[in-house]
């Protein structure tokens, strides 16, 4: 690859890291990261004067994040091609959990609110473990970069 | 981006066509993002100052936290994507100062969207920054854009 190539991703990297960053602020300023806040976030609260979401209210917040989490998921792994981590079983499980996990934090809000709310617990499960694949999808990326 | 494996660009005509209609739009979308800004979070250091921190002379309350981080939040999306693939190109057709203007543009691109949590949570001398470092990326992306479309005509990238 390319040392221009190899900067421009070295970049795009600290971009993920900023996006990652507003991310993790914007979800504790607006949902929480506890149980309660994430329930109270969806099926409100009557003492509070929390209204509760609608299906069509989550389905316009997700709409842009389906295509969004698809594309910088997309974009970064392959990414990976280019590396030594090339078809390695490890790089197969790790596209799949990828994208399994941003379709779960995506869709978990419906099934909290047609009322199984144990699914707020995934909520928070999916969103920080899709948070931290990217971490480490980056670091395999600044890592093949720099010394391979 | 298969056109980063294309040996001969310019021989491309179909490629190279596609190529420079992206620019357009990347070209459309930075001056665009210019006007946008400038009627509503403000492009000028008195302005940015007034959305971020509100004036009570003027009866302007601040900008909410929820909505400061979702504008950010969606800024650096965009700009991560304009910039990656504008620089792809430019990349592709530029031989000489491809890496000091790659530097440049990102490193400004990068920094605009630190200094604008800065001058928001810590302290409004980081609006100067900002301001500083939007123009300096804007600026650069507009170059490259022009140079890339001038490449994509040349005899031979």
């Amino acid at each position: 690859m390319q040392k221009a190539y190899k900067l421009s991703i070295l970049y795009y990297l600290a971009f993920t890291l900023l996006l990652i960053t507003s991310a993790v602020m914007l979800f504790e300023n607006k949902i929480g990261f506890s149980y309660a806040s994430v329930l109270e976030y969806y099926i409100g609260n009557e003492e509070r004067f929390i209204p509760a979401k609608s299906s069509l209210g989550v389905l316009k917040i997700i709409l842009p994040h389906i295509f969004v989490f698809g594309l910088l998921s997309m974009v970064l792994l392959h990414f990976l091609v280019f590396t030594a981590h090339r078809y390695k079983r490890n790089t197969i499980i790790l596209i799949y959990t990828t994208f399994l996990t941003a379709i779960l934090e995506m869709f978990t809000p419906f099934f909290i609110l047609n009322g199984y709310e144990f699914f707020a617990y995934i909520k928070l499960f999916s969103f920080f473990v899709f948070l931290a694949l990217v971490v480490y999808i980056s670091w395999l990326l600044f890592y093949s970069i720099t010394y391979d | 981006m298969k056109f980063t494996l294309i040996n001969n660009l310019q021989k491309d005509s179909a490629m190279s066509l596609i190529l420079k209609g992206f620019l357009v739009f990347i070209l459309l979308y930075l001056i665009s993002n210019i006007l946008v800004m400038n009627s509503g979070f403000g492009i000028s250091i008195e302005d940015i100052s007034t959305t971020l921190f509100g004036n009570e002379e003027e009866y302007i309350d601040p900008i909410t936290e929820a909505t400061f981080l979702e504008f950010w939040h969606t800024e650096i999306f965009f700009i991560m994507m304009i910039l990656l693939t504008l620089n792809a190109i430019f990349i592709r057709v530029a031989k000489r100062s491809r890496i000091i203007l790659t530097n440049i543009l990102m490193l400004s691109a990068v920094s605009s969207l630190i200094s604008l949590p800065l001058a928001y949570y810590i302290s409004d001398f980081f609006v100067n920054i900002y301001v500083l470092a939007f123009f300096t990326w804007h600026f650069i992306a507009i170059y490259v854009i022009f140079y890339s479309f001038w490449k994509l005509n040349a005899k031979s990238v």
